[in-house]
């Protein structure tokens, strides 16, 4: 029998992570993700966890204590978000390219400037290439079994990689909802024992770590790399259908698709707003408009092929953004959901929004507004325009 | 530990460094990597950030190692909080590993800093030794926070009549680590193998925190002198006060070679390009920094 | 695709890189067997470990790895060793 709690987001990460039992954690203090850190040391202390836990100087250390406790064999966990994701850039695309599998929650948090500390996704998208495994939740309970997917994913043998799970902060990180707790031994049955055999700084079986290397052979890694992010996304829909089948809940895998059979019209949303957004497809769908939503679930590697085969029969769609790509003009979703249509050989019309930029609200009206306009995009393949929900003149 | 029971254990242990690593003709930090490797031996993990010792190969090439022990390439900015997470693993899986970086003054007083000194309050069990070469020399000699007063470096040049060279005093590592309250802290010098060997046994006996060595390093080729005086210049580095050896154990100062009738500094200063041209001013002002220096250390040890 | 590598990593497991630091000699050490008191200072301060100490005690300079630097003869109290230029055609 599994328990059921309300608890924010945050004390959401911090169990599921317990939960699968990481032997060293490292983390620094940054809002909106301090509480994780909190709830962690305190389990240690209450002895409900046996980790040891370096309370580091930065965020930069977070990342280089995890990465060298992973080098020489531990299972991992940290989190962090916005700037102190900034500051382990370093460490952090390292942990990538050495094949680290750290688990990392990011309560998301919007880049400064101008001062700033609510949620959105600017901070872990800007580094997306960084070479990490990427899922953003919707809700607590998927932060919670995100968390012990995200172990499994990392770990497993063809994959080899690091992980951000990702959550809107305060929208997640500090808003309590119901959430299930899996019994401890079923996790410990999907969560095996992690036994490096890649990598490891071991005095008995001597090897270097990061040799001068030449091109040829630097490319072929990043090959292996690429091909190993490629292995993660059939993984990770195995991986949910195993865990509905032992936890007895899914999310749909890579992506969710939610009254897309029918649609002629499509929303694509990430993270907390798509409850909202949900919400306002079922009131769409009772005043006679044939919407859907496609919910992006793993943002690296991208689902681009399943996004495209939700989208194709589709008279038009929208990319509902809570982040900007600057250069583009649009949010970074639309752009990576636009490469994936033009791959699939489709063209669709099509509407970028902006919205929820530095923890605004994004409302129900924000989204009756974009079914609406999504609507009157039908048969405008050639006209491009970013809307922004939250601006009076919707910035069009 | 005195000469021959020094020579005795470098003849019986053994080198852990590739016999051939593209260090510069008599390079000290060499000898200084391979005496500290030999008495670590092999239960060690070390840790080699960008710098001299990680451009000339100890890393290695490729496939191939530099070294024979595990050996690694942290970031510059990062090798103390790596190492506190490898010795976190080993000390939770109850294996006793010396883990113990081998780091340039740049990454150690400029940028690897943070890390150090969060490491040390922390009190990760590792050690960290750092090879003073007073500046960036593995990327041609750019000033470090470490490159002592008035020196030449390329990014703090000369003119012609004289002018230029670092405005700023040297960075005094080994006392802010001191004032860390480490259980252990010594400086070391390549001329002084004997005492170095001792510091280092000391060293890996310790296991309630963090110890940090200094080491200071003339270079040959940044700072302008020949290959066959590099231990020699090592030597007159402490007979002149400038780099004293000492230590200190929890707390307590000790002198490891009397302060007292140091060589005039100008007999060190003098035989370095990088400070060719300070004239006999600048030279006494260096020489009364080093006057002072060593007196707080006698009292610092007289405590 | 061919891999060059086994691994999918950057690890260096196949044993060590040595650079024919030899070839850069462009001095070398002689030693004078009858001055040398064995006093292993040579051999201490040796930057590349190219001198070796026997099992009756005396050093030997071995010239694999030499580069010549010449600090074995600085150092030498009693000037057993003296430094020699490397002659065109020599090994």
């Amino acid at each position: 029998m599994s328990k059921v709690q309300v608890m924010n987001g945050n004390m959401a990460a911090a169990i599921g992570a317990a939960m699968c039992r990481p032997d060293i954690i490292a983390a620094y203090p940054i809002t909106p993700q301090t509480p994780i850190v909190e709830y962690l040391a305190d389990f240690v202390i209450d002895g409900k966890l046996d980790a040891s836990v370096s309370e580091v100087e930065s965020e930069l250390s977070a990342m280089s204590v995890v990465t060298g406790a992973s080098l020489a064999g531990s299972r991992v966990f940290t989190a962090s978000a916005s700037q102190g994701l900034s500051l382990m850039y370093e460490p952090y695309f390292r942990a990538s390219t050495l094949r680290l599998p750290v688990v990392m929650a990011v309560a998301n948090r919007e880049m400064i400037s101008p001062q700033t500390l609510w949620g959105g996704p600017q901070d872990t998208l800007s580094v997306r290439d960084a070479g990490w495994l990427q899922i953003y939740c919707e809700d607590n309970q998927e932060i919670l079994d995100t968390m012990i997917m995200a172990f499994r994913l990392a770990e497993d043998k063809n994959v080899l990689l690091p992980i951000n799970v990702c959550f809107d902060g305060f929208y997640l990180s500090h808003m309590a909802e119901r959430v299930e707790i899996p019994e401890q031994e079923d996790v410990d049955a999907f969560v095996p024992k992690y036994v490096p055999e890649h990598i490891k700084l071991d005095p008995k079986k001597p090897m270097a770590v990061d040799p001068l290397t030449n091109g040829y052979l630097l490319a072929e890694y990043r090959l292996k790399h690429m091909m190993a992010q490629q292995n993660a996304l059939k993984l990770i829909d195995e991986i949910d259908e195993e865990y509905e089948k032992k936890f007895g809940r899914s999310y749909g895998g890579a992506i969710e698709e939610y009254k897309c059979e029918d649609a002629d019209y499509i929303i694509v949303t990430m993270g907390s707003m798509t409850g909202v957004a949900k919400d306002r497809v079922d009131a769409a769908r009772a005043a006679g408009k044939k919407v859907g939503l496609v919910k992006v679930r793993i943002v690296r590697p991208f689902p681009g092929d399943k996004i495209a085969n939700a989208l194709k029969n589709c008279k038009a769609f929208g990319v509902v953004d809570r982040n900007v790509s600057f250069g583009w003009n649009t949010g970074i979703i639309y752009e990576e959901v636009c490469a994936a249509m033009f791959r699939n050989n489709l063209l669709i019309p099509n509407v970028p929004f902006i919205a929820g930029l530095g923890g605004e609200d994004v409302t129900g009206e924000h989204f009756d507004y974009a079914i609406d306009t999504v609507i009157a995009q039908e048969g405008n393949a050639d006209k491009h325009y970013t809307v922004w929900l939250n601006r009076e003149d919707k910035g069009i | 530990m005195n000469q021959r029971e020094t020579i005795e254990l470098l003849a019986r242990s053994e080198d852990q460094i590739s016999p051939g690593i593209s260090a510069c003709v008599g390079c000290n930090v060499e000898l200084t990597l391979r005496t500290c490797m030999q008495v670590m031996g092999p239960n060690t993990i070390f840790a080699i950030p960008p710098g001299c010792m990680g451009g000339v190969g100890v890393v290695g090439w490729d496939k191939q190692s530099g070294a024979k022990i595990p050996v690694f390439f942290p970031l510059l900015d990062n090798p103390a909080s790596m190492l506190a997470g490898i010795k976190m693993h080993y000390d939770r899986i109850g294996e006793d590993v010396n883990v113990v970086a081998f780091a340039g003054d740049g990454a150690s007083v400029d940028c690897g800093f943070q890390a150090l000194s969060g490491a040390a309050e922390r009190g990760d069990k590792i050690i960290y030794i750092c090879y003073d070469n007073e500046g960036y020399m593995n990327t041609g000699y750019q000033r470090s926070g470490s490159t002592t007063k008035g020196a030449w470096t390329s990014t703090t040049p000369v003119s012609k009549d004289g002018r230029g060279g670092k405005k700023q005093n040297k960075k005094d590592m080994p006392m802010i680590m001191a004032m860390h309250d480490l259980p252990y802290m010594a400086t070391m010098s390549p001329a002084f193998i004997p005492d170095m060997v001792t510091k280092l046994e000391k060293a890996k006996a310790v296991k309630s925190g963090l110890v940090y060595l200094h080491v200071y390093n003339p270079c040959v080729t940044g700072w302008g002198f020949k290959s066959d005086e590099s231990i020699e210049l090592c030597r007159l580095s402490v007979e002149t006060n400038y780099a004293p050896l000492f230590e200190v154990e929890n707390g307590k100062f000790t002198l490891n070679r009397s302060l007292d009738n140091p060589k005039p500094l100008a007999d060190f200063i003098k035989r370095f390009k990088k400070f060719r041209h300070l004239g006999d001013e600048e030279i006494a002002a260096l020489q009364e920094l080093c006057d002072s220096k060593a007196e707080r250390l006698k009292n610092l040890a007289s405590l | 695709m061919k891999y060059v590598s086994d691994y999918i990593v950057p690890i260096g497991p196949e044993g060590l890189k040595i650079v024919n630091t030899g070839a850069w000699r462009t001095r070398y050490p002689v030693m004078d067997t009858e001055k040398c008191v064995k006093c292993g200072m040579c051999f201490m301060y040796c930057p590349v470990r190219a001198i070796i100490r026997k099992e009756d005690g005396s050093y030997e300079i071995t010239f694999d790895y030499c580069k010549g630097c010449g600090i074995c003869a600085r150092e030498c109290r009693v000037k057993a060793i003296a430094m020699e230029n490397v002659k065109e055609g020599d090994e």
